[in-house]
C-alpha cells in the first residue's frame, strides 16, 4: 500500500475533493436553493404580518386578494440575492476573521486549529449559504470544534471568554449540531504542513551529506544528492548557506500554507502534498525542482536522449509522471498566488461592505436565532412534523420574532442613515442578540 | 465502486479498491445532483438535514444489545435488505458535560471516518436523530470479544490461534499507526470478532493523531493493565510504542489465559512490571529517570531476556517468545513497531496461524458487543478479572 492509496480512503478525498467544474456547479446549486428558500421565508415573515396587522383592526385578509398577489410580486423582485461569488467573497473574510480571532487567544491556538477550522468554515459552506446561516454566527463555533478535534483541549467558558467582545457560551454552542451536520460528521483534515516539514527534513538531511536515495534511484549515494543540491540555480533572494536557503524556503511556504492555502480553493482541488509542493515552487523554484528529482528523476526528454544514443539508458522513465507532477504543481502555485488578503486592498473592502449591505436584505429571516432554533429542535416530537408544523402554522420563527426582527431592522436602518459611515466598526449589524 | 461524497460505505462495500483514480470528478457530480434531486422534496429542510434524514431512513432498529452511561447499542438492518446486521451506536447527549458533543465521541467518529481495514471495525454511517443525538452505524460483529474467549474455561485454544488473532490485531495496528493514529486503548474486550472470525480492533474513544515533534498529549489514556511504563511514569511526548505495549500484554494474556501483569494501582502497576520484566535504569533506558513521575525502585531486578519469556510463555516457542520480547522492551525506542513486528519470522513459522474460519467461537457475542460498544474508553470492568493479581507469582520459576 502506497500513501496515494491510503490518502484515497480519506474523508478528505472521497467527500471534499472535486473538480473547478463540480466545485462550481455545487456551489451554485447550494445558492439556487439558499435564494429559493430566503425568498419563501421573507414572503411568509411579511405575510404574518400582514395578517397580524389586519387581524388588528379586524379586517379579513380575504378582502383584499388582488394586492395581496400584487404585494408578493414586487416583494420578489425587490429582494435581490448574493450571487454564488459574492458568497465565497463573503465568506472567506470570514475565514480572514478566524485567523485573527485564533491569533487573541493568550497564548495564540495553535496553526493547525486556526487551518482547520477555516477549512470547517469552507466545507460547511459548499452546501450552506451565508444567507441561510451567517458565517458571523457559525466561526466561533468552527474554531470550537477544531480545538476539540485538533486536541487542543480548552473548556467552552475558557473559549468564551477569549473571544473579544460579548460572545456567550450559548452563542458558540447553538451551531455546532449544524455544523457537524454540513461537515457530514467528517473532523480529519489532511494539512500540507506535515509534509513540508518532512520535506525540509529531507533536504537538511541532503545538505548534510545524510540524504537518502528514493528507493528506485538506488545507484544515487548521500554524496551524489548533496552535490546536485550545492549545484542547483541560486535562489530568488541570495542565502548565506544552503542550510540557510532551505530554512527561508521552509518559512516562507509555511506562511503561505496558513494564509492562501486556507484562503482559496486548493484543499478542495488538490492533495496535501500538491499543496505543499506547489507553494514550496513559489518560495524556491530550483530547490522544488532539484527535489522532485530526487523522486522522479531529472529533466532528461525523450529528444534529447535519442539523439546521443537511440538505445541508451538516459531516457527518465518518469519523464511523464514528472511533467504532469510539474503541470499540477503550477496550476496550484496560480491559485495560491492569486490569493491577495481583503483587508489589505481597498477595492476588495468596498467589494465586500456591497455584499455585506445586500446580504442585509436578503438573511433569512428564519434562521437568525439559532439558539432558539437549536433549543426548538431538541423539543420536537420524533416524528415528521417539524415540516408539517410549520406549513400549517406559517413561519417556523414565532411572530413575535419577526416583529421583533423588523423592529430591529427599522431602527438600524434609521442609525444607518445618521452614521456616517454606513458599518461603523461592524462589517454587519448583529441581529442575533436581543436588546 | 461509484462512492458519492454524500453516500457513504455502507455495509455492502468492502474496503475501497485501489482504483479509485477517477472518483474526483464523479464524485463531486453525484453532490450537485442529489441537491437538485431532493430540493423540490422538502423545500423547508436544508439539504445537510435531507441527507442526513436519507441516511437515517435507510436503517431499521431492531433490538437492543446493551446500554451504557455513554451509549446505547442496538442491532439494527438495513431497511432495504432485511438479511444485512448493523450495530446502531447512539451516543447518549451527557447532561453534565456542557462543552457540547463529547471527545469521545468525537474522537471516534473522527478517526472511523477515515480508517477502512479489515481488522478495524468498520463505520458505515453518522447520522443524527431530531433529538440531536448522534448515531453511529457500526459493523455488526457477532462474536463477542477475545476477552470473553480467553476468559472461558470451556474453549481451548493453541498457538495457532493465538497467532491468527494476533496477526490480525497487529495488521490493524499497523494500519492505524501507518495513518498517524494512535489507539490508545488497546486491550482483549477491545477486540471484537466478527461472523467470518475476523478481529477487529473497536472503541475509538481515546484515540488521536500522532502529535507533531514537541507537542504534548495526555499521559491518561490505556487501560491500567496494558498501559507501558513510560506513561505510568508521565510520558507527554510518545509513539506508537504504546500501542505495541498494549498488543504485547494481549499477547501474553492470550498465552496464558489471565492478565499478565495486573496492577491495583498506577503504583502498583509499575512496580509489577518492573518486577516480571526488570527495572528500569538510564543504561538500559536512557533519559527514562527525566520522566515526569518518574519513582526509583528500591529493587533492582536486571532486564528479563529470552529465557525469562520462553520460561513464562512455553506454548509461544523460542520464536514467538522472542517477538513477545521485542513487544515488551521497557525503554520504548527500543521497542518493536507494529511493521517490525509484522515481518517477524514467527508468522511463517509453524504452526501456521489457524484460518478464521476455524478459530474457536463462543456463542452470545451480540450481547457483549452491546457491553463493549458502551463502555467508556480506560475503563477497567473490575469485576472480569477480581483476583487476577493474586493468580500471578513473578517469582516462580
Amino acid at each position: 500500500m502506497i500513501e496515494d492509496d491510503i490518502y484515497r480512503t480519506s474523508s478528505q478525498f472521497r467527500l471534499w475533493s472535486y473538480t473547478e467544474t463540480s466545485l462550481q456547479s455545487l456551489r451554485a446549486n447550494t445558492n439556487a436553493a439558499a435564494i429559493e428558500r430566503v425568498r419563501t421565508a421573507l414572503r411568509r415573515a411579511r405575510e404574518a404580518q400582514q395578517s397580524t396587522a389586519s387581524s388588528a383592526v379586524g379586517t379579513p385578509i380575504t378582502s383584499q386578494p388582488g394586492s395581496e398577489s400584487e404585494g408578493r410580486g414586487n416583494e420578489e423582485k425587490e429582494i435581490d440575492c448574493l450571487t454564488p461569488e459574492e458568497e465565497l467573497v463573503f465568506v472567506r473574510y470570514y475565514c480572514e476573521q478566524l485567523l485573527e480571532l485564533g491569533e487573541t487567544y493568550k497564548p495564540p491556538l495553535p496553526t493547525l486549529v486556526r487551518a482547520t477550522a477555516i477549512q470547517y468554515l469552507r466545507r460547511f459552506y459548499l452546501s450552506n449559504s451565508p444567507m441561510t446561516y451567517n458565517p458571523k454566527q457559525i466561526m466561533a463555533c468552527a474554531l470550537f470544534v477544531a480545538t476539540k478535534t485538533e486536541n487542543y483541549y480548552m473548556s467552552l467558558r475558557q473559549f468564551a471568554d477569549g473571544i473579544p467582545g460579548n460572545t456567550t457560551t450559548e452563542d458558540v454552542l447553538a451551531p455546532e449540531f449544524l455544523l457537524m451536520q454540513g461537515l457530514r460528521f467528517t473532523f480529519d483534515i489532511r494539512h500540507p504542513f506535515r509534509g513540508l516539514e518532512g520535506g525540509a527534513m529531507e533536504l537538511t538531511a541532503i545538505a548534510q551529506g545524510n540524504g537518502q536515495p528514493a528507493p528506485h534511484m538506488v545507484h544515487q549515494t548521500p554524496e551524489d544528492l548533496r552535490q546536485g543540491l550545492m549545484s542547483i540555480a541560486p535562489p530568488p533572494v541570495p542565502s548565506s548557506s544552503i542550510t540557510d536557503r532551505i530554512g527561508r524556503a521552509h518559512g516562507t511556504t509555511r506562511e503561505m500554507l496558513k494564509s492562501a492555502a486556507q484562503m482559496t480553493d486548493v484543499y478542495f482541488l488538490y492533495t496535501p502534498s500538491q499543496i505543499w509542493l506547489s507553494a514550496f515552487l513559489l518560495a524556491d523554484r530550483p530547490l522544488t525542482e532539484f527535489y522532485l528529482d530526487t523522486k522522479l528523476g531529472g529533466p532528461l526528454t525523450s529528444t534529447t536522449a535519442s539523439t546521443e544514443d537511440p538505445n541508451n539508458n538516459l531516457q527518465n522513465p518518469l519523464y511523464d509522471l514528472r511533467t504532469k507532477v510539474l503541470a499540477i504543481l503550477n496550476d496550484c502555485a496560480a491559485l495560491l498566488q492569486s490569493y491577495m488578503p481583503l483587508s489589505s486592498d481597498p477595492a476588495q473592502m468596498k467589494n465586500l461592505k456591497r455584499i455585506a449591505k445586500k446580504l442585509y436584505h436578503c438573511q433569512n429571516p428564519e434562521k437568525v436565532n439559532l439558539a432558539a432554533i437549536q433549543k426548538r429542535g431538541s423539543q420536537l416530537p420524533p416524528s415528521g412534523a417539524a415540516s408539517s408544523a410549520a406549513a400549517d402554522s406559517g413561519p417556523v420563527t414565532s411572530e413575535s420574532e419577526s416583529d421583533r426582527l423588523a423592529k430591529k431592522r427599522k431602527l438600524d436602518r434609521e442609525q444607518k442613515t445618521r452614521n456616517a459611515d454606513p458599518f461603523g466598526p461592524e462589517l454587519v449589524p448583529d441581529r442575533t442578540k436581543g436588546h | 465502486m461509484a462512492a458519492s461524497p454524500f453516500a457513504s460505505r455502507s455495509p455492502s462495500l468492502t474496503i475501497s479498491s485501489p482504483n479509485t483514480l477517477r472518483l474526483r470528478a464523479s464524485t463531486a457530480q453525484n453532490a450537485s445532483q442529489t441537491s437538485v434531486a431532493r430540493r423540490p422534496q422538502n423545500a423547508d429542510q436544508e439539504l445537510t438535514e435531507q441527507l442526513n434524514d436519507e441516511v437515517r431512513q435507510k436503517y431499521v432498529k431492531d433490538k437492543r444489545l446493551g446500554e451504557g452511561t455513554y451509549a446505547v447499542v442496538y442491532l439494527g438492518h438495513l431497511k432495504n435488505d432485511p438479511s444485512s446486521s448493523v450495530a446502531i451506536k447512539k451516543i447518549k447527549v451527557n447532561a453534565e458535560y456542557k462543552d457540547g458533543l463529547a471527545m469521545d465521541a468525537i474522537r471516534e467518529v473522527k478517526y472511523l471516518q477515515e480508517l477502512s481495514h479489515p481488522n478495524i471495525i468498520a463505520l458505515h454511517d453518522v447520522f443524527s436523530s431530531k433529538d440531536q443525538n448522534l448515531s453511529l452505524v457500526l459493523e455488526y460483529l457477532p462474536r463477542g470479544d477475545l476477552e470473553m474467549l480467553i476468559k472461558d474455561v470451556n474453549i481451548h485454544y493453541g498457538v495457532a490461534d493465538v497467532k491468527a488473532w494476533m496477526g490480525m490485531l497487529a495488521r490493524g495496528v499497523w494500519f492505524c499507526h501507518e495513518n498517524f493514529v494512535l489507539h490508545r486503548d488497546i486491550k482483549p474486550n477491545n477486540l471484537l470478532i466478527g461472523s467470518d472470525g475476523e478481529v477487529k480492533l473497536a472503541d475509538f474513544g481515546l484515540a488521536r493523531s500522532f502529535a507533531d515533534p514537541n507537542y504534548n498529549m495526555t499521559h491518561q489514556v490505556i487501560t491500567r493493565w496494558y498501559r507501558p511504563l513510560e506513561l505510568l511514569y508521565g510520558a507527554r511526548q510518545y509513539s506508537g510504542a504504546v500501542d505495541v505495549w498494549s498488543m504485547g500484554m494481549v499477547f501474553a494474556e492470550l498465552l496464558i489465559r489471565i492478565p499478565f501483569v495486573a496492577g491495583n494501582t498506577d503504583l502498583d502497576q509499575i512496580s509489577k512490571i518492573c518486577e516480571a520484566f526488570g527495572t528500569p535504569t538510564e543504561e538500559n533506558w536512557p533519559g527514562v529517570t527525566q520522566l515526569p513521575n518518574y519513582i526509583p525502585s528500591d529493587r533492582n531486578v536486571p532486564l528479563q531476556g529470552r529465557e525469562f519469556f520462553l520460561r513464562q510463555f512455553p506454548i509461544a516457542g523460542p520464536v514467538g517468545a522472542e517477538l513477545l520480547m521485542s513487544m515488551c522492551a521497557l525503554d520504548p525506542r527500543k521497542r518493536t513497531t507494529a511493521l517490525q513486528a509484522l515481518r517477524h519470522s514467527w508468522w511463517t513459522t509453524e504452526p501456521k496461524p489457524t484460518k478464521k474460519e476455524d478459530l474457536p467461537r463462543k456463542a452470545g457475542g451480540d450481547k457483549k458487543m452491546g457491553d463493549d460498544l458502551t463502555r467508556r474508553g480506560g475503563e477497567l470492568d473490575d469485576s472480569t478479572f477480581k483476583n487476577a493479581a493474586r493468580q500471578l507469582d513473578f517469582g516462580a520459576k
